[in-house]
Protein backbone atom coordinates (compact mmCIF):
# COMPACT_ATOMS: atom_id res chain seq x y z
CA UNK A 1 0.00 0.00 0.00
CA UNK A 2 1.48 3.24 -1.10
CA UNK A 3 -1.57 5.44 -0.93
CA UNK A 4 0.13 8.11 1.16
CA UNK A 5 3.17 8.50 -1.06
CA UNK A 6 0.87 8.41 -4.08
CA UNK A 7 -0.93 11.25 -2.46
CA UNK A 8 2.33 13.22 -2.34
CA UNK A 9 3.01 12.41 -5.96
CA UNK A 10 -0.50 13.50 -6.79
CA UNK A 11 0.12 16.78 -5.03
CA UNK A 12 3.41 17.14 -6.85
CA UNK A 13 1.73 16.63 -10.23
CA UNK A 14 -0.83 19.27 -9.47
CA UNK A 15 1.40 21.78 -7.74
CA UNK A 16 4.66 21.78 -9.70
CA UNK A 17 3.16 23.19 -12.90
CA UNK A 18 2.04 26.13 -10.75
CA UNK A 19 5.52 26.84 -9.45
CA UNK A 20 6.39 29.55 -11.97
CA UNK A 21 3.04 31.36 -11.72
CA UNK A 22 3.13 31.19 -7.92
CA UNK A 23 6.70 32.42 -7.78
CA UNK A 24 5.93 35.23 -10.21
CA UNK A 25 2.98 36.28 -8.07
CA UNK A 26 5.10 36.05 -4.92
CA UNK A 27 7.75 38.28 -6.47
CA UNK A 28 5.16 40.90 -7.37
CA UNK A 29 3.84 40.79 -3.83
CA UNK A 30 7.18 40.92 -2.02
CA UNK A 31 9.61 42.56 -4.48
CA UNK A 32 12.27 40.36 -2.99
CA UNK A 33 13.87 37.19 -4.31
CA UNK A 34 14.60 35.53 -0.99
CA UNK A 35 11.26 36.45 0.47
CA UNK A 36 9.42 35.20 -2.60
CA UNK A 37 11.29 31.90 -2.42
CA UNK A 38 10.43 31.47 1.25
CA UNK A 39 6.84 32.35 0.55
CA UNK A 40 6.54 29.75 -2.20
CA UNK A 41 8.26 27.11 -0.12
CA UNK A 42 5.98 27.78 2.83
CA UNK A 43 2.97 27.70 0.52
CA UNK A 44 3.96 24.28 -0.81
CA UNK A 45 4.55 22.94 2.69
CA UNK A 46 1.22 24.26 3.96
CA UNK A 47 -0.67 23.06 0.91
CA UNK A 48 0.78 19.55 1.17
CA UNK A 49 -0.09 19.38 4.86
CA UNK A 50 -3.61 20.53 4.11
CA UNK A 51 -3.98 18.60 0.87
CA UNK A 52 -6.57 16.28 2.43
CA UNK A 53 -8.79 19.30 2.95
CA UNK A 54 -8.64 20.09 -0.75
CA UNK A 55 -11.80 18.92 -2.50
CA UNK A 56 -10.84 17.03 -5.65
CA UNK A 57 -12.33 18.51 -8.76
CA UNK A 58 -12.48 22.02 -7.35
CA UNK A 59 -10.08 24.72 -8.43
CA UNK A 60 -6.63 23.66 -7.28
CA UNK A 61 -4.94 26.75 -8.72
CA UNK A 62 -7.23 29.13 -6.81
CA UNK A 63 -6.61 27.04 -3.69
CA UNK A 64 -2.82 27.34 -4.03
CA UNK A 65 -2.93 31.06 -4.77
CA UNK A 66 -5.19 31.55 -1.77
CA UNK A 67 -2.72 29.79 0.51
CA UNK A 68 0.16 31.83 -0.90
CA UNK A 69 -1.70 35.08 -0.47
CA UNK A 70 -2.82 34.28 3.07
CA UNK A 71 0.72 33.28 3.97
CA UNK A 72 1.94 36.55 2.52
CA UNK A 73 -0.61 38.61 4.45
CA UNK A 74 0.62 37.18 7.75
CA UNK A 75 4.27 37.87 6.88
CA UNK A 76 5.98 41.07 7.92
CA UNK A 77 6.00 42.58 4.44
CA UNK A 78 2.42 41.51 4.03
CA UNK A 79 1.30 43.19 7.23
CA UNK A 80 3.03 46.37 6.13
CA UNK A 81 1.42 46.18 2.70
CA UNK A 82 -1.97 45.66 4.29
CA UNK A 83 -1.58 48.85 6.28
CA UNK A 84 -0.81 50.90 3.22
CA UNK A 85 -3.82 49.60 1.29
CA UNK A 86 -6.64 52.09 1.26
CA UNK A 87 -10.06 50.77 2.15
CA UNK A 88 -12.23 50.25 -0.88
CA UNK A 89 -14.93 52.87 -0.67
CA UNK A 90 -16.11 51.95 -4.15
CA UNK A 91 -16.45 48.29 -3.32
CA UNK A 92 -20.15 48.69 -2.80
CA UNK A 93 -20.59 50.75 -5.91
CA UNK A 94 -20.78 48.73 -9.09
CA UNK A 95 -17.77 49.16 -11.36
CA UNK A 96 -18.56 52.25 -13.35
CA UNK A 97 -16.14 52.46 -16.23
CA UNK A 98 -14.59 55.79 -16.94
CA UNK A 99 -11.96 55.09 -19.55
CA UNK A 100 -11.03 56.88 -22.73
CA UNK A 101 -9.69 54.95 -25.71
CA UNK A 102 -6.54 57.14 -26.07
CA UNK A 103 -5.75 56.47 -22.43
CA UNK A 104 -6.14 52.74 -22.97
CA UNK A 105 -3.91 52.89 -26.02
CA UNK A 106 -1.30 54.78 -24.02
CA UNK A 107 -1.20 51.84 -21.63
CA UNK A 108 -1.07 49.32 -24.45
CA UNK A 109 1.86 51.07 -26.08
CA UNK A 110 3.76 51.94 -22.91
CA UNK A 111 7.27 50.58 -22.64
CA UNK A 112 7.76 47.49 -20.57
CA UNK A 113 9.74 49.48 -17.99
CA UNK A 114 7.06 52.12 -17.64
CA UNK A 115 4.34 49.52 -17.28
CA UNK A 116 6.45 47.58 -14.81
CA UNK A 117 6.91 50.67 -12.65
CA UNK A 118 3.25 51.53 -12.84
CA UNK A 119 2.26 48.00 -11.82
CA UNK A 120 4.74 48.04 -8.96
CA UNK A 121 3.40 51.40 -7.79
CA UNK A 122 -0.20 50.17 -7.62
CA UNK A 123 -1.54 49.63 -4.11
CA UNK A 124 -1.26 45.92 -3.35
CA UNK A 125 -5.03 45.36 -3.25
CA UNK A 126 -5.35 46.50 -6.85
CA UNK A 127 -2.08 45.05 -8.09
CA UNK A 128 -2.98 41.53 -7.03
CA UNK A 129 -6.36 41.64 -8.77
CA UNK A 130 -4.87 42.98 -11.99
CA UNK A 131 -2.15 40.32 -11.89
CA UNK A 132 -4.57 37.48 -11.23
CA UNK A 133 -6.90 38.62 -14.00
CA UNK A 134 -4.51 39.74 -16.71
CA UNK A 135 -1.40 37.69 -16.01
CA UNK A 136 -2.85 34.47 -14.59
CA UNK A 137 -5.99 34.91 -16.68
CA UNK A 138 -8.24 33.80 -13.89
CA UNK A 139 -11.98 34.20 -14.16
CA UNK A 140 -13.60 36.73 -11.83
CA UNK A 141 -15.10 33.84 -9.85
CA UNK A 142 -11.68 32.25 -9.44
CA UNK A 143 -10.15 35.52 -8.24
CA UNK A 144 -13.03 35.90 -5.79
CA UNK A 145 -12.10 32.47 -4.44
CA UNK A 146 -8.43 33.41 -4.08
CA UNK A 147 -9.21 36.66 -2.28
CA UNK A 148 -12.29 35.37 -0.45
CA UNK A 149 -14.34 38.39 -1.45
CA UNK A 150 -17.54 38.76 -3.51
CA UNK A 151 -17.24 38.88 -7.31
CA UNK A 152 -18.52 42.47 -7.28
CA UNK A 153 -15.52 43.48 -5.21
CA UNK A 154 -13.21 41.75 -7.67
CA UNK A 155 -14.77 43.65 -10.53
CA UNK A 156 -14.63 47.05 -8.87
CA UNK A 157 -11.05 46.56 -7.70
CA UNK A 158 -10.08 45.42 -11.19
CA UNK A 159 -11.74 48.43 -12.81
CA UNK A 160 -10.12 50.75 -10.29
CA UNK A 161 -6.69 49.11 -10.61
CA UNK A 162 -6.74 49.36 -14.37
CA UNK A 163 -7.87 52.95 -14.17
CA UNK A 164 -4.96 53.79 -11.87
CA UNK A 165 -2.58 52.11 -14.32
CA UNK A 166 -3.96 54.10 -17.21
CA UNK A 167 -3.71 57.32 -15.25
CA UNK A 168 -0.11 56.53 -14.36
CA UNK A 169 0.79 55.85 -17.97
CA UNK A 170 -1.34 58.38 -19.75
CA UNK A 171 1.25 61.04 -18.81
CA UNK A 172 2.78 63.75 -20.89
CA UNK A 173 3.62 61.64 -23.89
CA UNK A 174 -0.06 61.21 -24.60
CA UNK A 175 -1.14 64.57 -23.40
CA UNK A 176 -2.01 65.73 -26.90
CA UNK A 177 -4.15 62.71 -27.62
CA UNK A 178 -6.05 63.23 -24.40
CA UNK A 179 -6.55 66.91 -24.99
CA UNK A 180 -8.01 66.11 -28.37
CA UNK A 181 -10.30 63.57 -26.84
CA UNK A 182 -11.45 66.12 -24.29
CA UNK A 183 -12.12 68.66 -27.01
CA UNK A 184 -14.32 66.18 -28.80
CA UNK A 185 -16.55 65.72 -25.79
CA UNK B 1 -28.67 47.41 -25.36
CA UNK B 2 -27.45 50.84 -26.26
CA UNK B 3 -23.89 51.76 -27.06
CA UNK B 4 -23.51 53.36 -23.66
CA UNK B 5 -24.65 50.19 -21.92
CA UNK B 6 -22.12 48.19 -23.92
CA UNK B 7 -19.33 50.55 -22.93
CA UNK B 8 -19.61 49.28 -19.37
CA UNK B 9 -19.35 45.67 -20.57
CA UNK B 10 -16.30 45.95 -22.81
CA UNK B 11 -13.83 44.97 -20.11
CA UNK B 12 -15.99 42.00 -19.22
CA UNK B 13 -15.91 41.00 -22.89
CA UNK B 14 -12.14 41.32 -23.03
CA UNK B 15 -11.86 39.27 -19.83
CA UNK B 16 -14.06 36.60 -21.48
CA UNK B 17 -16.67 37.03 -18.77
CA UNK B 18 -19.72 37.56 -20.97
CA UNK B 19 -22.25 34.78 -21.31
CA UNK B 20 -22.40 33.22 -24.81
CA UNK B 21 -25.63 35.10 -25.53
CA UNK B 22 -24.21 38.39 -24.34
CA UNK B 23 -21.07 37.79 -26.35
CA UNK B 24 -23.04 37.16 -29.49
CA UNK B 25 -25.12 40.28 -28.94
CA UNK B 26 -21.98 42.28 -28.29
CA UNK B 27 -20.25 41.04 -31.44
CA UNK B 28 -23.32 41.99 -33.44
CA UNK B 29 -23.19 45.44 -31.89
CA UNK B 30 -19.43 45.83 -32.41
CA UNK B 31 -19.83 44.97 -36.09
CA UNK B 32 -22.02 48.08 -36.38
CA UNK B 33 -20.15 50.33 -33.97
CA UNK B 34 -16.57 51.30 -34.81
CA UNK B 35 -16.27 53.13 -31.50
CA UNK B 36 -16.97 50.05 -29.42
CA UNK B 37 -14.86 47.90 -31.73
CA UNK B 38 -11.85 50.23 -31.47
CA UNK B 39 -12.21 50.53 -27.72
CA UNK B 40 -12.43 46.75 -27.37
CA UNK B 41 -9.31 46.24 -29.42
CA UNK B 42 -7.50 48.85 -27.33
CA UNK B 43 -8.61 47.18 -24.09
CA UNK B 44 -7.49 43.79 -25.38
CA UNK B 45 -4.10 45.24 -26.30
CA UNK B 46 -3.78 46.83 -22.89
CA UNK B 47 -4.57 43.49 -21.28
CA UNK B 48 -1.91 41.82 -23.40
CA UNK B 49 0.62 44.49 -22.46
CA UNK B 50 -0.06 43.92 -18.77
CA UNK B 51 0.22 40.16 -19.28
CA UNK B 52 3.57 40.51 -21.05
CA UNK B 53 4.93 42.76 -18.34
CA UNK B 54 3.41 40.83 -15.47
CA UNK B 55 4.83 37.48 -16.53
CA UNK B 56 8.24 38.41 -15.47
CA UNK B 57 9.82 36.10 -12.95
CA UNK B 58 10.65 32.42 -13.31
CA UNK B 59 11.19 30.30 -10.24
CA UNK B 60 14.93 29.77 -9.68
CA UNK B 61 16.15 26.24 -10.37
CA UNK B 62 17.36 25.82 -6.75
CA UNK B 63 13.89 26.56 -5.46
CA UNK B 64 12.42 23.92 -7.73
CA UNK B 65 14.93 21.29 -6.65
CA UNK B 66 14.53 22.26 -3.00
CA UNK B 67 10.77 21.81 -3.26
CA UNK B 68 11.22 18.48 -5.03
CA UNK B 69 13.56 17.26 -2.31
CA UNK B 70 11.05 18.32 0.35
CA UNK B 71 8.24 16.55 -1.45
CA UNK B 72 10.24 13.37 -2.03
CA UNK B 73 11.20 13.30 1.63
CA UNK B 74 7.61 13.65 2.73
CA UNK B 75 6.65 10.98 0.23
CA UNK B 76 9.31 8.60 1.55
CA UNK B 77 8.25 9.19 5.14
CA UNK B 78 4.69 8.48 4.29
CA UNK B 79 5.58 5.27 2.46
CA UNK B 80 6.94 3.86 5.68
CA UNK B 81 3.55 4.24 7.30
CA UNK B 82 2.13 0.96 5.97
CA UNK B 83 4.55 -0.83 8.30
CA UNK B 84 2.47 0.42 11.16
CA UNK B 85 -0.10 -2.24 11.95
CA UNK B 86 -3.16 0.01 11.98
CA UNK B 87 -2.92 0.63 8.26
CA UNK B 88 -2.68 -3.07 7.51
CA UNK B 89 -6.12 -3.52 8.99
CA UNK B 90 -7.59 -0.83 6.82
CA UNK B 91 -7.13 -1.90 3.24
CA UNK B 92 -10.60 -0.76 2.35
CA UNK B 93 -9.97 2.79 3.50
CA UNK B 94 -6.66 2.79 1.67
CA UNK B 95 -8.38 1.61 -1.46
CA UNK B 96 -11.02 4.27 -1.06
CA UNK B 97 -8.25 6.84 -0.71
CA UNK B 98 -6.55 5.51 -3.84
CA UNK B 99 -9.86 5.65 -5.68
CA UNK B 100 -10.28 9.25 -4.59
CA UNK B 101 -6.81 10.07 -5.83
CA UNK B 102 -7.62 8.44 -9.16
CA UNK B 103 -10.85 10.39 -9.31
CA UNK B 104 -8.97 13.58 -8.55
CA UNK B 105 -6.38 12.85 -11.22
CA UNK B 106 -9.14 12.04 -13.68
CA UNK B 107 -11.02 15.20 -12.88
CA UNK B 108 -7.86 17.19 -13.11
CA UNK B 109 -7.08 15.84 -16.55
CA UNK B 110 -10.64 16.40 -17.60
CA UNK B 111 -10.41 19.97 -16.37
CA UNK B 112 -7.14 20.49 -18.20
CA UNK B 113 -8.67 19.11 -21.38
CA UNK B 114 -11.36 21.73 -21.12
CA UNK B 115 -8.80 24.37 -20.48
CA UNK B 116 -6.65 23.54 -23.48
CA UNK B 117 -8.71 25.25 -26.16
CA UNK B 118 -8.03 28.41 -24.16
CA UNK B 119 -4.36 28.18 -24.89
CA UNK B 120 -5.30 27.78 -28.54
CA UNK B 121 -7.49 30.82 -28.04
CA UNK B 122 -4.40 32.64 -26.86
CA UNK B 123 -2.81 31.94 -30.22
CA UNK B 124 -5.80 33.54 -31.88
CA UNK B 125 -5.23 36.57 -29.62
CA UNK B 126 -1.57 36.59 -30.52
CA UNK B 127 -2.43 36.42 -34.22
CA UNK B 128 -4.79 39.40 -33.95
CA UNK B 129 -2.63 41.45 -31.61
CA UNK B 130 0.53 40.98 -33.65
CA UNK B 131 -1.18 41.85 -36.90
CA UNK B 132 -2.76 44.90 -35.31
CA UNK B 133 0.59 46.11 -34.00
CA UNK B 134 2.72 48.77 -35.60
CA UNK B 135 5.16 46.21 -37.06
CA UNK B 136 3.14 43.15 -37.96
CA UNK B 137 6.03 41.76 -39.98
CA UNK B 138 9.65 42.20 -38.94
CA UNK B 139 11.24 40.47 -41.89
CA UNK B 140 9.30 41.19 -45.04
CA UNK B 141 10.17 38.72 -47.73
CA UNK B 142 8.51 36.10 -49.84
CA UNK B 143 11.83 34.28 -50.14
CA UNK B 144 12.08 31.41 -47.72
CA UNK B 145 15.87 31.62 -47.96
CA UNK B 146 15.66 35.14 -46.52
CA UNK B 147 13.03 34.50 -43.90
CA UNK B 148 14.50 31.34 -42.42
CA UNK B 149 18.06 32.68 -41.83
CA UNK B 150 16.61 35.89 -40.36
CA UNK B 151 15.47 33.86 -37.34
CA UNK B 152 19.02 32.70 -36.61
CA UNK B 153 19.95 33.90 -33.15
CA UNK B 154 16.47 35.29 -32.65
CA UNK B 155 14.75 32.05 -31.71
CA UNK B 156 16.40 29.11 -29.93
CA UNK B 157 15.66 26.56 -32.66
CA UNK B 158 15.59 26.21 -36.40
CA UNK B 159 12.92 25.01 -38.78
CA UNK B 160 12.38 24.41 -42.46
CA UNK B 161 10.13 26.33 -44.75
CA UNK B 162 8.34 24.65 -47.64
CA UNK B 163 8.65 25.61 -51.27
CA UNK B 164 5.36 27.32 -52.00
CA UNK B 165 5.83 27.37 -55.78
CA UNK B 166 2.70 26.05 -57.40
CA UNK B 167 0.67 26.28 -54.21
CA UNK B 168 -2.03 28.91 -53.62
CA UNK B 169 -0.13 30.23 -50.60
CA UNK B 170 2.43 32.99 -50.46
CA UNK B 171 4.96 33.81 -47.78
CA UNK B 172 4.69 37.38 -46.51
CA UNK B 173 7.36 37.34 -43.85
CA UNK B 174 7.92 36.67 -40.21
CA UNK B 175 8.50 38.05 -36.77
CA UNK B 176 9.64 36.98 -33.35
CA UNK B 177 6.86 36.47 -30.86
CA UNK B 178 6.50 35.24 -27.31
CA UNK B 179 4.17 32.75 -25.72
CA UNK B 180 4.38 32.02 -22.01
CA UNK B 181 7.84 33.62 -21.91
CA UNK B 182 9.11 31.38 -24.72
CA UNK B 183 10.46 33.07 -27.82
CA UNK B 184 9.09 31.65 -31.04
CA UNK B 185 8.68 32.35 -34.72
CA UNK B 186 5.55 33.71 -36.30
CA UNK B 187 5.44 33.19 -40.04
CA UNK B 188 2.87 35.12 -41.99
CA UNK B 189 1.38 33.53 -45.06
CA UNK B 190 -1.15 34.85 -47.49
CA UNK B 191 -3.97 33.06 -49.25
CA UNK B 192 -5.94 35.35 -51.53
CA UNK B 193 -6.78 38.15 -49.09
CA UNK B 194 -6.58 35.98 -46.01
CA UNK B 195 -3.71 36.18 -43.59
CA UNK B 196 -2.45 33.05 -41.88
CA UNK B 197 -0.11 33.00 -38.92
CA UNK B 198 2.08 29.98 -38.38
CA UNK B 199 3.48 29.98 -34.86
CA UNK B 200 6.47 27.79 -34.14
CA UNK B 201 7.66 27.22 -30.58
CA UNK B 202 9.75 24.66 -28.80
CA UNK B 203 7.32 21.96 -27.68
CA UNK B 204 6.96 22.34 -23.93
CA UNK B 205 4.48 20.57 -21.66
CA UNK B 206 2.49 23.81 -21.38
CA UNK B 207 1.99 23.63 -25.12
CA UNK B 208 0.66 20.07 -25.07
CA UNK B 209 -2.57 20.83 -26.88
CA UNK B 210 -4.77 17.83 -27.56
CA UNK B 211 -7.32 18.86 -30.16
CA UNK B 212 -5.34 19.17 -33.36
CA UNK B 213 -7.81 21.50 -34.95
CA UNK B 214 -10.08 23.92 -33.28
CA UNK B 215 -12.58 26.55 -34.28
CA UNK B 216 -12.83 29.39 -31.85
CA UNK B 217 -16.51 30.09 -32.15
CA UNK B 218 -16.31 33.28 -30.14
CA UNK B 219 -13.86 34.79 -32.61
CA UNK B 220 -14.52 32.48 -35.59
CA UNK B 221 -10.84 31.77 -36.07
CA UNK B 222 -9.70 28.37 -37.22
CA UNK B 223 -6.65 26.82 -35.64
CA UNK B 224 -4.60 23.74 -36.36
CA UNK B 225 -1.72 22.42 -34.37
CA UNK B 226 0.79 19.60 -34.47
CA UNK B 227 4.28 18.78 -33.32
CA UNK B 228 7.20 17.97 -35.53
CA UNK B 229 10.89 17.55 -34.69
CA UNK B 230 10.30 18.72 -31.12
CA UNK B 231 8.56 21.89 -32.32
CA UNK B 232 4.98 22.91 -31.80
CA UNK B 233 3.27 24.40 -34.83
CA UNK B 234 0.05 26.37 -34.55
CA UNK B 235 -1.75 27.77 -37.59
CA UNK B 236 -4.29 30.53 -37.04
CA UNK B 237 -6.46 32.09 -39.65
CA UNK B 238 -9.93 33.27 -40.47
CA UNK B 239 -9.94 30.83 -43.42
CA UNK B 240 -11.83 27.56 -43.54
CA UNK B 241 -10.29 24.52 -41.92
CA UNK B 242 -9.80 22.61 -45.18
CA UNK B 243 -7.63 25.24 -46.85
CA UNK B 244 -5.76 25.71 -43.61
CA UNK B 245 -5.13 21.97 -43.63
CA UNK B 246 -3.46 22.29 -47.04
CA UNK B 247 -0.92 24.72 -45.65
CA UNK B 248 -0.42 22.43 -42.66
CA UNK B 249 0.38 19.59 -45.06
CA UNK B 250 2.90 21.71 -46.94
CA UNK B 251 4.63 22.62 -43.71
CA UNK B 252 4.61 19.03 -42.52
CA UNK B 253 6.29 17.78 -45.70
CA UNK B 254 9.61 19.18 -44.55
Amino acid sequence: MKAASDRVREFENLALPLLDPLYNFARWLTYDTAEAEDLVQETFAKALRGFDAFTPGTDFRAWMFRILRNTFLTSRTGLQAKLTVPLDPEDEVSATVTWETPEVLALASATREALQDALAALPAAYREVVLLCDVEEMKYAEIAEVLQVPIGTVMSRLARGRKLLREALGGERHFVARKEANKRR
Amino acid sequence: MSCQDWQTRLEAYVDAELSPQEREAFLAHAAQCPECATATLALAEAKRAIRRTGRRYLAPAELRSRLLTDLRQTGANKTSEPHQPRLVHWPRQAMAAAALVLLAVGLFFLASQYRRPNSLGEFADLHVANLAGANPVEVVSSDRHTVKPWFQGRVPFTFDLPDLQGSPFTLTGGRVTYFHQEPGAQLIFGYQRHIISAFIFRDTPQLAITPTSFSDRSTSFNLQTWTQNGLRYVLVSDMNATTLGQLAELLQKN
